[in-house]
């Protein structure tokens, strides 16, 4: 290897490593934001004597669509693996069932969740207008699903570079902040859903 | 050391007593509250307010002195253009010390405070309830226990201990007769509580001091604090 | 010319990507079975698009489009080869001292504007009864003036910090350049929706827009809640780039302990811009997407809380004034070493307190609350925790003090300033426990009190140190110092224009006139509010001309003031031991730091240049 390759490399892990901190700071950022979500849902979903509540929901649709985001996070680390160690097909391959679980989901919470398309052997949904369970459902999920909007097009992104060789075993710094970002993502669900679906009693 | 310090400290330390007595005497003048103290909260308030404006007068003649002691006393003069002050970059007793007093000063000032808070939101024996309702951009009073009627100006008995039961109908407003110091917003879809015994009698205003839209600076009552006998005959005026 | 500048595309793009955006709302409506024209959705769809259209058509994302497509670019720092030197400033450049300038000079104009909005409405408010102002248009102003001056003050942090931090620690630039540009640019399209939000009915509300108010008023709100979306970005990708820069790319030899003392308030300031900024995000979109959407997060028919709102605001909006305060502060703790001729007293002491102040801060939202019915006893920690944040705060004056004691003190415009400061935010903060303790804030709150102690927070905690900022660094920005008799006129009138104004402030608040009222009751405080009014009007008129007496001298002396030194403070900083003006590469060699960075008195530099890597930048 020659010294001016070297240095390069060094230039390299050091942009990484400033690009990981950065990252990790945006995430700290977002985490007030996904709170200030989280203590709302507690703050409006309770009952005159203070009894936490929920709404009755499709348990179906709710477990199904965290099923799906969890799956695609597996791929999505099966992915990172595999350009680490320089398996290119394989980085390809689970890329695109991460981005199209995170389709999969999307479609979920859009159809099923939110009612957008009106679906003959679905009967009643909860609007955005119905009072704080409307509100807050469609707060929380809409936030989150802004960004898995963001990640599934940064992972179009990340692959169509990965088509073109972008990324090398040592040289991925996109990949593993899509990466980092998918999981992310996934993490906010993983409160989320409980929130949404799970914690206090239903009421309808 | 080219200074003299302890004649400086000396010096210093008796302008900061004489400034803290003229900078008290400067807000007195400055902070004038108003002269009628119309509720039994008046006087605890404005006695915590002028508490207060001793803490400022001494911690701010404190850091001003000691500043425009430095400026006059260690300015660089004509031919020390070039001289470098003394050098000295910190003292752990001094930090500590000016870390310590600062908290017992906010401890005691806390206590004083809540003590103070508990006074004037104590609920007491014989409150009579006036409904207060606030809309954009009128009030309206209610007094259950007295019979189905509403007013728009508000009459009280003086030396009754209320307790006033809010409301709004359309947006934020706030309760507010500066003669009675006291103050608590009105909030659509609660009912919020303010207590306060009227002391005075005589006629005040009732303003809206949270801006509710258009009209908030002109949103007024009138509030008339009566002795019992005519807040009696006024009840049976309104029955009639 | 003009379209070859960044900014001029920028705001084509910008209307043609609002009315694009407005469009298709409109069509996606029609199409789903929706009326075509819904104010609320089409003009946040429009200004939203309108947004970001500005970002593409000033060029602060083409090279995160090349990276998109799987092309790297290189950063090349510098002029524009093709185009005059001057365009730089106003397209997309990455050089964090040309964004710094950008960020200041923003800053100033906002400033003028906001300033220029409480103008109209003391001039109304000198007397009672109503004058030229309608009674709408002066609660639509008082909002107005509040973000403009709020969005200034963020630009003018932002300014100080972009200038100043990659300087003072040796770095050839910040760490992510071109987010740094991002982040200014997108302050502009924010400010522009600020403004126009008044062309669309206003905000009448104030600036804390509290609902139900705010969710009943005009479409002006929605433009209000895009417009600080975009400055909050800003801020948090400000603060994260800031962040990362000061955490990893100071050179051998700095320790945290070793960074000169702005470093950590910009440290401080941009911990609490990073988390709370999300806050009042969180808070606005809520607000725009009841008003848009219908969703009832406030609305108590449906079983909203409007308190709510009020928590989530003020969780941001209280560590926000830290945010506006802490680097002032720290360019005070700066400066008084400097001309002091003195070591700055507890130099740790003082770094850590803003940091404390930073995290206490996060504690005290509450008291902004006390009158507004949450529950009685959770106002009692609130109190406690606020009283805490002098104890930090006091640590910091006392350290200044102690600075200047014993030293050999000068006075040029920006010491003046400093000084002006530190008198004027003593004010400020001294002004804070009446307000923190309950009882006497169930008589002061949202009275004119209130009103003159923030002022004194700010100006004493943003404005007069902002001045002190530009006086100090002009000459290392320009190359030229500047007038000196015109600076010190304009401390002279600045100073005693804001004691009286923020003083007379204070008074009629205490006589009981109310915050945001157009009119006032004239027999108050015995009649004698008017003319307290009337000097708090003259007062604040002579603070817009001092400004203007800035303005003029920092023109002029850009263009004919005397040639500056490299160092004319005598200063230890890193910045002053190369060239005034700064070179585009600012240090020819990287920095090795060899002695304390305010160790005035010793004969031992600060910093060295390791000159047999000379040469060799560092890369991004």
């Amino acid at each position: 290897m020659s010294a001016l390759a070297a240095d390069a490399i060094e230039v390299y892990r050091t942009a990484t490593r400033n690009n990981r901190m950065g990252m990790w700071l945006f995430f700290f950022s977002e985490l007030f934001l996904f709170g200030g979500l989280l203590i709302t849902r507690f703050a409006l979903w309770v009952d005159e004597d203070g009894h936490i509540i929920r709404p009755e929901l499709d348990q179906n649709v709710g477990l199904i669509v965290t099923v799906v985001l969890l799956a695609s996070s597996y791929f999505m680390n099966r992915s990172e693996v595999a350009i680490a160690n320089g398996r290119k097909r394989d980085f390809l391959v689970s890329l695109w069932i991460t981005g199209f679980l995170g389709v999969v989901f999307l479609l979920g919470v859009v159809i099923f969740e939110w009612g957008l398309i009106q679906l003959p052997f679905i009967e009643h949904h909860i609007g955005p207008t119905d009072g704080v369970f409307g509100a807050v459902i469609f707060g929380m999920t809409g936030m989150h699903a802004i960004h898995v909007i963001t990640g599934v097009a940064f992972i179009v992104v990340v692959w169509r570079n990965g088509r073109r060789d972008v990324y090398t075993e040592e040289r991925h710094w996109g990949v593993e902040a899509c990466a980092i970002y998918w999981h992310y993502v996934d993490l906010v669900w993983i409160f989320f859903y409980p929130a949404i679906y799970l914690i206090g009693h239903a009421v309808h | 050391m080219r200074s003299n310090y302890r004649r400086h400290f000396l010096y210093a330390g008796i302008l900061v007593v004489v400034f803290t007595l003229v900078i008290q005497w400067i807000l007195d003048l400055s902070l004038p509250l108003p002269a009628i103290q119309g509720s039994a909260q008046s006087a605890a308030i404005d006695n915590l307010i002028g508490q207060h404006v001793w803490l400022i007068a001494g911690a701010g003649a404190l850091v001003l002195v000691i500043m425009g002691y430095s400026i006059v006393a260690f300015r660089a003069r004509p031919g020390e253009e070039d001289e470098e002050g003394d050098y000295f970059h910190g003292h752990y007793g001094l930090e500590i010390a000016w870390t310590v007093i600062p908290l017992i000063v906010v401890a005691i000032y806390g206590v004083i405070g809540t003590q103070v808070l508990a006074q004037v939101t104590a609920p007491q024996d014989n409150e009579m309830t006036v409904e207060v309702e606030g809309l954009q951009w009128s009030w309206r009073f209610a007094y259950p226990g007295h019979g189905e009627f509403q007013t728009t100006e508000m009459v009280v008995p003086v030396n009754q201990p209320l307790l006033l039961s809010m409301s709004a109908v359309d947006v934020l407003h706030s309760f507010w007769v500066v003669e009675w110091r006291v103050k608590q917003d009105l909030v659509p879809g609660i009912v919020t509580e303010l207590r306060v015994t009227p002391t005075e009698v005589g006629e005040f205003q009732l303003r809206c001091a949270e801006l509710c839209g258009l009209r908030h600076a002109y949103m007024l009552a009138d509030v008339r604090v009566v002795l019992q006998e005519d807040f009696d005959a006024w009840i049976n005026e309104q029955l009639e | 010319m003009l379209m070859q500048l960044g900014l001029t595309r920028g705001l084509i793009y910008q209307a043609a990507g609002t009315v694009l955006g407005m469009v298709v709302a409109m069509v996606w409506r029609l199409l789903a079975g929706m009326e075509l024209w819904d104010q609320e959705v089409v003009f946040v769809v429009g200004g939203l698009v309108g947004g970001f259209s500005f970002m593409w058509g000033v060029g602060a994302i083409d090279d995160w489009l090349e990276w998109c497509r799987g092309k790297a670019t290189p950063l090349v720092h510098g002029p524009p080869r093709d185009k005059p030197a001057w365009t730089r400033y106003f397209s997309t450049d990455y050089n964090h001292k040309v964004i710094g300038i950008q960020y200041s000079v923003t800053s100033l104009l906002m400033l003028m504007i906001g300033g220029s909005f409480a103008l109209i409405f003391r001039a109304e408010l000198a007397q009672a009864d109503l004058q030229f102002l309608g009674i709408g248009m002066y609660n639509k102003l008082i909002g107005l003036h509040g973000w403009a001056v709020i969005a200034a003050i963020l630009l003018g942090v932002g300014g100080m910090a972009n200038y100043l931090v990659p300087l003072m620690i040796g770095a050839e630039d910040m760490a992510f350049p071109r987010l740094n540009a991002f982040a200014f640019w997108i302050n502009v399209p924010g400010a522009l929706l600020l403004l126009a939000s008044a062309f669309l009915g206003g905000f009448d509300a104030g600036w804390t827009a509290y609902p139900p108010l705010s969710t009943q008023g005009s479409v002006g709100y929605q433009f209000l809640f895009l417009a600080i979306y975009f400055v909050g970005l800003s801020s948090i990708l400000g603060s994260l780039n800031l962040l990362v820069t000061i955490l990893t790319m100071r050179p051998k030899g700095m320790d945290l302990f070793r960074i000169p003392i702005f470093c950590w308030a910009v440290l401080a300031t941009s911990l609490i811009q990073l988390t709370a900024t999300q806050a009042i995000g969180t808070a606005f979109l809520m607000g725009l997407s009841e008003r848009a959407l219908g969703m009832g997060f406030f609305d108590p028919e449906g079983g909203g809380n409007p308190i709510l709102f009020q928590h989530i605001f003020w969780f941001y909006s209280h560590p926000a004034v830290y945010v506006f305060v802490l680097p002032g502060l720290g360019i005070i703790s700066e400066l008084l070493p400097v001309f002091s001729r003195k070591p700055l007293f507890g130099y740790r002491w003082i770094a850590l307190s803003s940091l404390a102040i930073a995290l206490v801060g996060f504690l005290v939202w509450g008291h902004h609350m006390f009158t507004s019915g949450y529950s009685q006893y959770l106002r009692i920690p609130f109190m406690i925790a606020t009283l805490l944040v002098a104890v930090p705060t006091g640590v910091k004056f006392f350290s200044w003090v102690a600075t200047m004691w014993g030293g050999r003190l000068r006075f040029p415009t920006p010491m003046l300033f400093t000084l002006g400061a530190i008198s004027v935010f003593l004010l400020g903060g001294l002004t804070g426990p009446i307000l923190a303790t309950v009882a006497s804030d169930l008589y002061l709150h949202d009275t004119y009190f209130v009103v003159g102690h923030f002022h004194a927070t700010l100006f004493g905690g943003f404005v007069f140190p902002f001045c002190a900022a530009i006086y100090f660094w002009f000459p290392k920005i320009t190359g030229r110092m500047y007038n000196e008799t015109l600076g010190k006129l304009h401390f002279y009138i600045m100073t005693p224009a804001f004691w009286l104004m923020s003083i007379g402030q204070m008074t009629v608040g205490t006589m009981g006139m109310r915050r945001r009222i157009v009119d006032y009751d004239p027999t108050l405080g015995g009649g004698l509010i008017e003319a307290r009014h009337l000097e708090t009007t003259i007062a604040a008129f002579l603070i817009g001309l001092s400004i203007l007496i800035m303005i003029y001298n920092l023109v002029t002396s850009a263009e004919i003031g005397v040639r500056a030194p490299a160092n004319p403070w005598r200063s230890r900083s890193p910045e002053w031991q190369i060239p005034s003006p700064v070179p585009e590469h600012s240090f020819a060699a990287p920095l090795q730091v060899v002695g304390e960075p305010y160790d005035y008195g010793l004969e031992e530099e600060y910093v060295v240049m390791d000159e047999s890597q000379a040469g060799h930048t560092q890369a991004h």
